[in-house]
């Protein structure tokens, strides 16, 4: 087999090597055929296997086809001639309908036929509006011979002239000729371009009915063509001509579609409309809508009309993929959402807690009777298993499962979660605690405030001791609630969770009552009581208590979320839809991902449109705007493509935009101060920033830059932290918390934050430099306990203000400004550092730092230094330095300098390239020179070393 | 061609034997009838109306005329008014009234030859503008002319005093997509093609397709010109794409060799433009769909608009007879209803299925 394979790889290679030859006859085979995979080099022996000269092979033909087919399905070989189809070609079914088809157009036709003589007869108006004709009999001759745009004189004049011709060759004719010539030529190459002539109206008054439905069929179909072939606007154009014939459904619907391929969306939309108009629920125009409000930003209008669609063809897939894209991209229009928290569930009383036993505990709960202990209340509410222990009522199970119990926590704000979540983290401390407290035998008494609240409740307690079984925690702490009224909430809570409402109803009212009875100021607590015994209202279908009890709770705590849920359901029950509209709006200001209140919200949209007409909105009341602050525990919402859109968002969205602005008008502020070096107020703003944000990687590495400024290196190392608690791989976080590592003096960690950068990066030089330099210093300080930085040195001046985006232009301005340091610190020991602190000090155009550089270097050593990187300009900053800064302080080493620099490389080069401006400062220096009074050189030796120069 | 199912078929309806030679077929607007149009063998022309009724073409209506039709179209009439205008071998142009017989509502003495082709537009509601007949006759010329102006054409292109003439085999309007631009296509028997400019009175391109050009047609009379197909006496179509015209190169075109012989008519479906049927020499006929291309134009080194152009796919193809395919005609109103007529002096009615889902 592989012999055969190697075979045939080797045939392959010689037959495409001649493909032209003949075909040998080893290759009418199947194997080969089968493998041979040129088009062309197939076609030839399909040719010889046609032609018939090596005989005849019916199967093998057939195969070389079918083979061919795969490899090119648009072969000519496999065009044949087929006999034309007749009607025993087609199946009965198909046939009986084309011939039925065609009797019903008969029919049709002759009905047109006849109505149109009819018209005729009466008609004897012979088009009065034809346009005229044609400008009389204009004739134009035509050559043979190409050259289209001279025809009228070609003939004679596009041939070469003889010599008599020449004789009575009149020159003035010819030049006008010429210039006739030109503006014909003009004319003729006008090529008309677009459509702009196009009508878009046509007029059709004259025309009768029959003729006026072709017609505008018949520019539907030119539109429908010209749809087809990409050309919108002609599409557009002829959609708009059949219109003006007589508008149909399908013209309107066609035109609007061209417009949205278009994006003409105002357009689309009136078309999509006047579809509608005509004829309501309009799939295609409610789908064509659909998409111009999505594109027009108008996602709700786009969701609403696409669930019409979808309601109406499940399986429409166009609609279902919109709906997604739709949904995408109305996410994507919301600001992200930074906080975090828990998904609420709208039926149930509380949520649930994280608890692992809470499954297991609600099955006892079902399975046996409540069996509360007896609580004495009145103690720090965190102590109260401790206090039931030392009760001495022989509960001494551990806590940990009665903790796990529905201890309510039913507020969903920060606050509320807060306390949760301690309450169940310190669970065990808890115990520990309270098992000292029993050994101690010490505690402290409750209040007797809520005793008789306790004994109301005793009739129903079962005998504590007797019970073996465990118990669940009824005594959970339940906000700043005593621990009586706690216990009837929660039993309120567990009976509730048993379906038990109107019991549940029954402690809810008590603990209400107590708490008002005992006088508690806590309006949390009183709010969960009042919004727990509406849901049991509402459970027992108590729609008006229940919207009673949501009132209360609202106007204890405004914008709690559960209490006007429960209201928007109530009122939703009751049929009083425009409140319950309200209500479940203000719901998602609050919480946009609150899916019951999505849907109902549209549920109730469309009942109302139904109700009020278009201006259902007029009749709405006033939705009340959520502050800001209770709108903070929002989420990000779970990413179901099916999370429905509610109109609440737009306001949601404009207040978060709000927050936005300001942040970011802050952090610009920020940044601007920053590059003023105001590094105070920068701070300022970056704080305040922070404030609204404190989720902002890039607003901590801004403060921190700020401090490091500012030398405050703890602070900076403190925002660094944060940012990296953030973004745990911000390499400005890492780079700025080396420094201020360094400023700290903490060496090690330095070096360990710069690697950090390194690793993630290795092109950041300034991070290169510095671990050299930090890890000199720590050798350094671990050699010498005591020792300090060798040198006094500024810290890192790091100019960059981050932006939204990481600049590049930052390490360039970082580097530069590095470099500016190397330049008034560095002693360069060889060519290299030399240079590159010479190039530093010009790149700034800073002639002090180069003069400080040359007074710290022997004259002896410059050529050595400069070696080959003496350019024009390096010379005339050298000359400018010397002139203006050394000149004044030491001549003597001006001379001594201008002595070695000509002995360095290349120099007699670089002086035939110098400029004008760059001889000038030399001139300039040497006529300086000659001035000054020196005991080392003389105006002589001055003049013949100007020789050497100039 | 989206699966073997939707591939369209050629169906042969009915066809009818006549005792002449048929020159021309074609459909009477807003009707199930048709004209036949030819020669009888004693040298008198003739003028047959068909019904389509029940499966098979019931004769209304015959006329004998003096000389042999050659060719008539229904282009430049009304809806109302359905005249047809007919070429002869001797050179007339005539209007008929077919609900009266009696002498033509119209008739001129166009050329010195045979009219070998007919074209209409301005009329049955497709182009606007004058309604307006063109006539391509042997004796090389080209002329166009208005049923209203007797005696004259309103245009006429004939070749120079001097040169030879060549034979026009086929004239086509297009471009007729207002008032006043219009424009003629002319094809000769040397490969000659031009485009006149009836607005611009002045030849707007040429081109040369090395085989005489037996049949040119627009995709669409009455809309920008769009395409443009030319068939050949050696079985080559070219389609040109018509929209984007370089000043020296001209249009750009793809041409296809599809029949074996001749190929003596192209018609665009009226109801799609981007599908044609040819029929050819050997009485075979292809069904073909243009595809265009993705940028129907690009920019060339001069940063001169050039066009692209599409490519054709062969959708069907059927062999009707041994006998040339001389005319074909699709009706304007059934869609894929089409007749054709060959020199087996039979006419046949044929229907092509699936032509709206190819």
């Amino acid at each position: 087999m592989r012999c055969a394979d190697a075979a045939s790889s080797l045939q392959n290679q010689t037959t495409t090597a001649d493909n032209s030859g003949k075909v040998p006859v080893e290759h009418l085979d199947y194997d080969y055929i089968r493998k041979c995979q040129d088009v062309k080099y197939l076609d030839m022996i399909w040719r010889v296997l046609r032609s018939g000269d090596e005989g005849i092979y019916p199967h093998l033909i057939e195969f070389c086809e079918s083979h061919l087919e795969k490899l090119d399905p648009m072969s000519l070989v496999l065009r044949k001639e087929k006999p034309v189809a007749t009607a025993a070609s087609l199946s009965n079914d198909e046939w009986s309908q084309i011939v039925d088809e065609l009797k019903k157009w008969q029919e049709e036709t002759k009905e047109t036929e006849t109505s149109l003589k009819q018209q005729s007869m009466f008609d004897e108006l012979v088009n009065t509006n034809l346009p005229p004709i044609r400008g009389s009999n204009r004739s134009f001759p035509l050559s043979q011979t190409s050259v289209p745009k001279e025809k009228r004189y070609s003939s004679k004049h596009t041939l070469p002239r003889d010599y008599r011709e020449w004789d009575k060759f009149d020159v003035e004719k010819e030049c006008e000729r010429i210039d006739e010539n030109l503006v014909k030529n003009d004319a003729s190459v006008i090529i008309s371009t677009g459509h702009p002539k196009l009508k878009t109206k046509v007029d059709a008054s004259m025309l009768t009915q029959q003729e006026k439905l072709l017609l505008a069929n018949y520019e539907k179909d030119k539109g429908n063509e010209a749809f087809r072939a990409n050309d919108y606007e002609e599409a557009v154009a002829y959609y708009s001509r059949s219109l003006s014939i007589k508008p149909t459904v399908t013209a309107y619907n066609n035109r609007a579609q061209a417009e949205i391929n278009l994006k003409y969306w105002h357009n689309a939309m009136r078309d999509c409309v006047r579809v509608l108009e005509l004829e309501p629920g309009n799939m295609k125009a409610l789908l064509r809508r659909a998409t111009v409000y999505n594109h027009m930003c108008n996602f709700e209008m786009a969701v609403e009309d696409l669930r019409v669609v979808l309601k109406e063809e499940p399986q429409n897939a166009a609609a279902t993929q919109l709906l997604s894209e739709t949904e995408k991209k109305r996410k994507e229009c919301q600001p992200e959402q930074q906080s975090k928290g828990k998904k609420i569930l709208i039926q149930e009383v509380e949520e649930e807690d994280d608890n692992n036993n809470n499954e297991k505990t609600k099955a006892e709960d079902t399975a046996r009777p409540v069996e509360p202990s007896q609580p004495v209340g009145g103690e720090e509410s965190s102590a109260a298993p401790a206090e039931r222990g030392d009760m001495g009522n022989a509960q001494k199970k551990p806590h940990s499962r009665g903790d796990g119990g529905p201890h309510s926590e039913s507020n969903n704000s920060h606050h509320g979660h807060r306390r949760s979540k301690g309450g169940s983290s310190d669970k065990y401390k808890v115990t520990q605690e309270s098992k000292e407290k029993v050994a101690n035998g010490t505690s402290k008494r409750g209040s007797t405030a809520s005793v008789p609240a306790d004994q109301s409740n005793s009739g129903k307690e079962t005998p504590v001791g007797g019970n073996a079984g465990e118990t669940v925690n009824l005594d959970a702490p339940c906000g700043a609630l005593p621990p009586p009224l706690a216990r009837l909430k929660n039993e309120g809570n567990l009976l509730f969770k048993n379906g038990q409402f109107s019991d549940a109803l029954e402690k809810y009212s008590q603990a209400i009552q107590g708490c008002t009875d005992s006088g508690i100021d806590s309006p949390e607590d009183l709010c969960i009581l009042y919004s727990n015994r509406a849901a049991c209202y509402f459970k027992d279908g108590n729609s008006q208590e229940c919207i009673q009890d949501c009132t209360r709770a609202l106007e204890l705590q405004s914008f709690s979320i559960k209490p006007l849920l429960r209201r928007a359901m109530a009122y939703d029950s009751l049929e009083r839809y425009r409140k319950a509209y309200v209500d479940y709006k203000t719901v998602l200001q609050i919480d946009i991902s609150v899916q019951a209140a999505n849907d109902s919200v549209n549920r109730i949209t469309r009942l109302l449109i139904e109700e009020d007409g278009i201006e259902w909105r007029e009749k709405l009341p006033d939705i009340p705007l959520v502050p800001l602050l209770a709108q903070q525990h929002r989420r990000e919402e779970p990413p179901s493509a099916e999370v429905l859109q509610a109109r609440a968002e737009k306001t949601v969205r404009d207040a978060e935009r709000k927050a936005e602005g300001r942040f970011t008008a802050l952090k610009q502020e920020g940044n601007d101060f920053v590059k003023k070096g105001q590094y105070q107020d920068a701070l300022g703003k970056y704080t305040e920033c922070l404030k609204l944000k404190p989720e902002e990687c890039a607003i901590y590495t801004n403060r921190a830059l700020c401090y490091l400024k500012m030398e405050r290196c703890t602070e900076a190392k403190q925002d660094c932290d944060a940012a990296l608690k953030v973004e745990p791989t911000n390499k400005k976080a890492f780079y700025r918390r080396a420094l201020a590592n360094k400023g700290l003096k903490d060496y090690l960690a330095c070096s360990s934050d710069l690697q950090e950068v390194l690793r993630q990066d290795p092109n950041v030089q300034e991070a290169e430099k510095e671990l050299e330099e930090v890890t000199a210093l720590l050798r350094e300080s671990l050699a010498n306990a005591k020792a300090l930085p060798a040198k006094p040195r500024k810290t890192v001046p790091i100019t960059e203000v981050e932006g939204d985006e990481e600049a590049t232009g930052v390490a360039n301005s970082e580097s530069s400004h590095r470099g500016e340091d190397i330049t008034t610190n560095l002693r360069p020991t060889d060519a290299y550092e030399y240079g590159q602190a010479l190039n530093a000090a010009r790149c700034s155009g800073n002639t002090a730092a180069c003069a400080d550089l040359l007074a710290s270097t022997t004259p002896e050593t410059l050529p050595q230094f400069l070696s080959t990187q003496l350019d024009g300009n390096t010379i005339s900053f050298i000359m400018q330095a010397l002139d203006s800064h050394l000149l004044e302080k030491d001549p003597n080493l001006v001379y001594r300098h201008l002595n070695h620099l000509h002995t360095t490389d290349r120099f007699s080069v670089v002086l035939m390239l110098l400029e004008k401006e760059e001889r000038r400062h030399m001139t300039q220096l040497f006529e300086h020179l000659s001035a000054v009074q020196s005991t080392e050189f003389t105006k002589n030796d001055v003049q013949n070393l100007a020789n050497k120069y100039i | 061609m989206s699966s073997p199912l939707a591939k369209p078929q050629i169906i042969a309806h009915f066809q009818k034997s006549l005792n002449y030679t048929v020159f021309d077929s074609k459909w009477i607007p807003c009707s199930a009838k048709f004209v036949c149009l030819g020669n009888f063998a004693r040298g008198t022309g003739v003028m047959q109306i068909y019904e389509v009724q029940h499966g098979e073409a019931q004769l209304i209506k015959e006329v004998e005329y003096p000389k042999p039709i050659k060719c008539g179209t229904f282009g430049a009439t009304s809806l109302q008014q359905r005249h047809i205008a007919t070429g002869d071998f001797d050179g007339n142009l005539n209007i008929w009234n077919l609900e009266m017989p009696g002498p033509p509502v119209f008739t001129v003495k166009a050329h010195k030859e045979i009219v070998n082709s007919i074209d209409g537009v301005g009329g049955l509601g497709i182009g606007d503008g004058a309604p307006e007949i063109v006539t391509g006759s042997r004796d090389g010329t080209v002329k166009v002319w208005d049923p209203r102006q007797k005696d004259s054409p309103v245009a006429n292109m004939e070749p120079v005093e001097g040169e030879t003439k060549r034979d026009c085999w086929t004239v086509a309007f297009g471009n007729a997509f207002n008032d006043q631009d219009r424009c003629v296509c002319a094809g000769y028997d040397n490969g000659d093609i031009k485009l006149f400019d009836l607005r611009n009175m002045s030849v707007r391109w040429e081109t040369n397709i090395k085989n005489g050009v037996c049949c040119v047609e627009f995709d669409r009379k009455d809309i920008n010109m769009n395409k443009l197909v030319a068939t050949s006496l050696e079985g080559k179509f070219h389609v040109f794409d018509m929209r984007t015209q370089h000043p020296t190169k001209g249009f750009d075109s793809v041409s296809e060799k599809a029949h074996k012989s001749t190929i003596w008519q192209v018609k665009h479906l009226p109801q799609n433009r981007d599908i044609f049927m040819t029929a050819g020499g050997a009485g075979n006929l292809h069904l073909w769909k243009y595809e265009y291309p993705a940028h129907r134009s690009k920019t060339d080194s001069d940063d001169m608009e050039v066009g692209v152009a599409g490519s054709v796919t062969l959708l069907q193809n059927a062999t009707l007879s041994t006998q040339p395919i001389a005319s074909l005609d699709w009706s304007p109103d059934k869609q894929g209803l089409c007749v054709c007529s060959s020199f087996d002096q039979c006419v046949r009615v044929l229907i092509v299925t699936k032509l709206s889902q190819v």
